[in-house]
């Protein structure tokens, strides 16, 4: 049922766009508030249940391996918040619909959407019982938050807000999840409900510190908390409907809610109920004194807030069953008269278009029931009976006496409390009622949609006060029920007698009066002192921001030059430090083999080796690109010798025909390229990259020798060795491990080589269909070539196909097949031109690379069909003409890399050809 | 012959780290086609040349006797075409990166830096 409740919200949420275009400017927020109605309706059906003390839970699967279920949990704290939460957010979006009327249609539907989904993510992390799910939900709120701040992207003060908000609630929100996780390491659970029931386990776990950091600072973050409080100040650049849901009456109090329900933990730990009440008297007083000295109608507003969450946050730290009562009371009252007179400085600012305090005066001629309903709210902000105000305070000042704590917090609470009453007179006299000259003219009256959000809350905190019998007995008591652990009986009542809370109440009001009666000259002799502001902690959150952009420019600068030289050589030192440490870090000296190994030298292979020695330095010191490439391309021979001399022919085969190939294509390449040019390197740098070079090519040296001196690892290659013949029936053991053993590494190969192809012939390719229909022009004819060329292609395409057949049992393979295969069609095209090699070759390089690679992606469907693995090769026999034959699917695979290897190598002869020709 | 060759492998593959760290991209380009004979080498060295007899099963036998070892070689034959391929198609980005720049010096090619602002397109954003 709940789960349906909150995907019903999301849903709805996310309808509320299009919806909002569908019912037009006029019913929008009416038709749109059914939602939220419903919401609060089917909610409320769940009343019985909760009163009688019980808590619903619902659980869904979610992400189980990583312990993440969706666990719903309604008790009676959540029972508060929800009706909170759906109740003012119905109200909201009434109010919105009319106080939207100016904006586009595009930007209302945004507004709409935003909200509900907003509301939705208060739902969630409310009803959330798994503490990562309630996360989730709990950044959700701060996004939210944020694109609602920055509603009116286009004013630099309303993203600057927006990115304040989102920088320090979700900060906290990280902090809050490393204290999740610490948690559910400790107890094996992320279920908030269980961490509550184990505090005094998790008091005593050694990650106690870390735990209590993170969720202290998610609930003070949260909940504008000194230090963190100047973001919610800035945050009233929100639309008016968004401060009075946001940040007075629902996503605020999440912090308070989080704190509240760890309060049983924030007990057990030693200085935990200290560090709260610290936090929070610094909190209300810096509040109240910034409230004193705001100018605009919100920013006195929005102070007035983080003052009472800092009230809110003493009574959490305040023991005893009292305090949870007041705390919960005071959350409900709040929210009733926070968000009225939210609500009315909206409807102020939309009829005059004036922010400030100051430049307003009488309007109560002009919005009468409005400035109806913020008297209403100021009574029950001033704490004066008979409002549901008066009632929460008086329990806030009996907590006080109850509790076992100095008279330090409650005499700040007493000051806090009178600027408040002061503030609850500043907001709804001064603009609404003195000085009518300051206004003469209103843009507009007043509306239904503008008027229902205020009056409703407005009456309820009189309604509740007078009639608290349901309220105490289905909302109240469940609720601190929840939050202390055990029942306590909770009696709403205005009149208690003569007390010591009647007495503090009357202290209270006098001084506020007071205040309020020299409001001016105290507004203005703070306000003349500039210092308070540059001690907020505005200007530090500004000045680290401005650190960081600093420094990523730069970092950016310094890492990002632009010098490709630079960046290899970063990489390359890189790579030579880490080999370096692993020497070091293997914690012996390298091995070296004895001298009697370098006895072993043959003169013929010694030989080679040093020819490709000097070809390799040739290549560095050559001044002109082909006397490179011809050095490079020495050591590319030396190299197909070595492994000819080292049995390894296949090598040796695919190596000679790989260095022709680079050849032929380079060569068509430097045709194009200067050969000369200057030097790109200073000297210095010359030096540096030798430097590098060589110590990193000594580095390797000795890991080599060490290599040569350990024991080989052959279980691999012996187990290839053993079952080449007889599983897979090949007799070239390097054959048969790259066309059966290991054929899906030889298909993701021949895969690279065939994409390669099609990027270059992307890039080669004819650029218009002119060029390619043009016969391209045939090179000048070397007679005596002319006319072998035919006889090598024949030779060598003969080669390539028996190099092919022949491949699985000795000397051979698709790769050199298709290799020599190329050479074959490059003798063609260098000789007689491209026009004539594509004649001979009849299909297109690339069509020939694709077909190719679906005949090796082909091969492997037998083995899937027959035997269920995809690439294990089929093998048939049977007697032909009196010949016995064995063949199985690797010949096809083989085949689809032979055609793949030479449509690719065509695409880039054919290509770079064409492009010499340009 | 494993000492020589692996100095032979090491000294390969410091001149290719030499060339690689150019700023002519064709040099560059060269360098890493040595880089991969000089890894190819070494990969070559795992074997530890313990036979010159190619690993190919003979006629009488049904298992591989005392040959080179098959396993690295496998790995190198990729290993050539693979090198191969991504020569040729670096020589074929340098080639297209020359007719469009009229340079081969890496550092003269600029146009990546010479985008612009990637938040400007914003200015133009519209609803």
């Amino acid at each position: 049922m709940i789960a349906w409740l909150l995907g019903v919200s999301l849903v709805g949420s996310c309808a509320a766009w299009p919806l909002s275009y569908l019912f037009g400017r006029k019913a929008a927020g009416w038709l749109l508030a059914l939602l939220p109605v419903g919401l609060f309706t089917a909610f409320l059906s769940f009343a019985p249940a909760i009163a009688a003390g019980g808590a619903v839970t619902e659980w869904l699967p979610w992400a189980p391996s990583l312990g993440v279920n969706l666990s719903l949990r309604l008790d009676g704290f959540s029972f508060l918040f929800v009706l909170l939460i759906t109740g003012i957010g119905a109200l909201v979006v009434v109010y919105a619909g009319d106080y939207l009327s100016t904006e586009s249609d595009w930007d209302r539907a945004r507004f709409f959407t935003l909200i509900l989904l907003f509301m939705t993510a208060m739902l969630g992390a409310v009803l959330s019982d798994n503490l990562l799910v309630m996360y989730l939900f709990w950044e959700a709120t701060s996004i939210l938050s944020f694109l609602l701040i920055g509603f009116h992207a286009d004013s630099p003060h309303a993203r600057r807000a927006a990115l304040m908000s989102l920088r320090v609630t979700a900060g906290g929100g990280l902090a809050l999840l490393g204290a999740i996780i610490l948690i559910g390491v400790t107890l094996g659970s992320y279920s908030m409900a269980e961490a509550v029931a184990r505090s005094s386990e998790l008091a005593h776990s050694p990650w106690i510190v870390p735990i209590m950091i993170g969720l202290l600072l998610g609930g003070f973050t949260k909940s504008a908390q000194f230090p963190f409080h100047f973001w919610l100040p800035n945050a009233m650049q929100a639309p008016t409907p968004a401060s009075a849901y946001l940040h007075s009456a629902t996503m605020v109090k999440l912090g308070i809610y989080l704190l509240a329900r760890f309060e049983p933990l924030v007990g057990a730990v030693p200085h935990g109920r200290d560090l709260l009440i610290a936090v929070a008297i610094v909190t209300m007083l810096v509040a109240a004194l910034q409230a004193l000295r705001a100018e605009n109608f919100k920013s006195v507003l929005a102070y007035s807030t983080v003052a009472s969450l800092g009230v809110l946050v003493l009574l959490i730290g305040l023991d005893g069953p009292t305090a949870s009562v007041a705390m919960v009371g005071f959350i409900l009252a709040h929210a009733l008269y926070k968000a009225t007179l939210f609500f009315c400085a909206g409807s102020v600012q939309h009829a005059t278009g004036l922010s400030k305090l100051r430049s307003m005066g009488g309007l109560a001629r002009f919005l009468p029931v409005t400035a109806g309903a913020a008297v209403l709210a100021s009574l029950s902000m001033a704490g004066l009976p008979p409002f549901l105000g008066f009632v929460s305070k008086e329990f806030l000042f009996l907590a006080q006496i109850e509790s076992s704590w100095e008279a330090i917090p409650l005499a700040v609470a007493v000051i806090v409390n009178a600027v408040l009453v002061a503030v609850a007179g500043a907001v709804t006299l001064r603009p609404f009622f003195l000085d009518p000259e300051k206004v003469t003219a209103v843009r507009h009256g007043e509306t239904p949609a503008l008027l229902l959000g205020p009056v409703v809350l407005g009456l309820l905190g009189l309604a509740f006060s007078l009639e608290p019998g349901w309220l105490s007995r289905s909302v109240m008591r469940p609720a601190v029920t929840a939050v202390y652990g055990t029942p306590v009986d909770v009696e709403l009542g205005l009149w208690h007698g003569v007390t010591p809370m009647l007495a503090l109440s009357a202290v209270v009001v006098g001084i506020g009066a007071l205040i309020f009666v020299y409001w001016k000259p105290i507004h203005r002799r703070l306000r003349a002192r500039s210092r308070i502001d540059r001690v907020s902690l505005e200007h530090a959150y500004d000045a680290l921001f401005r650190g960081v952009e600093w420094a990523a420019a730069g970092t950016a600068r310094l890492v990002q030059h632009g010098d490709l030289r630079r960046y290899v050589w970063v990489v390359l030192a890189s790579a030579a430090a880490l080999v370096a440490w692993g020497l070091v870090a293997a914690g012996q000296a390298p091995r070296l083999p004895a001298m009697a190994a370098l006895g072993d030298l043959r003169a013929g292979p010694a030989a080679v080796a040093l020819l490709g020695l000097a070809g390799g330095i040739a290549a560095t010191r050559a001044r002109t690109l082909l006397t490179t490439m011809i050095a490079v391309g020495l050591v590319g021979f030396v190299a197909a010798i070595t492994f000819m001399m080292n049995g390894a022919p296949d090598l040796a085969l695919t190596q000679f025909a790989v260095e022709s190939l680079i050849v032929v294509l380079l060569t068509l390449a430097l045709l194009v390229l200067p050969l000369g040019g200057k030097a790109t390197r200073t000297r210095r740098e010359r030096r540096l990259d030798l430097a590098l070079s060589a110590g990193f090519a000594a580095l390797l040296f000795v890991v080599l020798l060490d290599m040569s001196v350990a024991p080989p690892h052959t279980a691999v290659s012996d187990f290839f060795g053993a079952q080449s013949y007889v599983s897979a029936f090949g007799r070239n053991v390097v054959n048969v491990i790259l066309v059966d053993f290991r054929a899906f590494d030889t298909l993701g190969e021949t895969t690279v080589i065939a994409l390669s192809a099609v990027v270059a012939w992307s890039l080669l390719g004819p650029r218009t269909p002119r060029e390619a229909a043009a016969t391209p022009a045939s090179a000048p004819t070397v007679f005596v070539l002319a006319i072998t060329s035919r006889l090598f292609f024949w030779l060598l395409a003969g080669a390539s196909v028996i190099l092919l057949l022949r491949g699985h049992n000795e000397i051979g393979g698709g790769f050199v097949g298709g290799l020599v295969a190329a050479l074959a069609y490059a003798m063609i095209a260098i000789t007689s031109g491209v026009g004539r090699a594509r004649a001979m070759l009849r299909v297109h390089p690339l069509a020939l690379a694709g077909g190719g690679l679906l005949l090796a992606l082909a091969s492997g469907l037998p083995g899937l069909l027959i035997h269920g693995d995809y690439l294990r090769h089929v093998w048939v026999e049977l007697d032909l003409l009196g010949i016995h034959l064995k063949q199985g699917t690797t010949l096809l695979f083989d085949l689809g890399v032979y055609t793949v290897v030479l449509g690719g190598v065509l695409a880039f002869l054919f290509g770079l050809q064409r492009e010499a020709a340009r | 012959m494993s000492v020589l060759y692996a100095l032979v492998a090491a000294v390969l593959f410091g001149c290719s780290l030499y060339m690689i760290l150019s700023r002519n991209l064709v040099r560059v380009l060269l360098g890493l086609s040595l880089l991969t004979t000089a890894v190819n080498l070494m990969l070559f060295e795992t074997g530890r040349f313990r036979s010159v007899q190619p690993p190919i099963i003979t006629e009488d036998a049904n298992r591989l006797g005392g040959s080179a070892e098959p396993l690295s070689q496998a790995l190198i034959l990729t290993a050539i075409v693979i090198g191969f391929a991504l020569t040729v198609l670096l020589a074929v980005l340098v080639v297209r990166a020359y007719r469009a720049h009229g340079t081969l010096a890496s550092h003269e090619i600029r146009s990546a830096d010479q985008l612009g602002d990637p938040f400007a397109a914003e200015a133009g954003d519209d609803r």
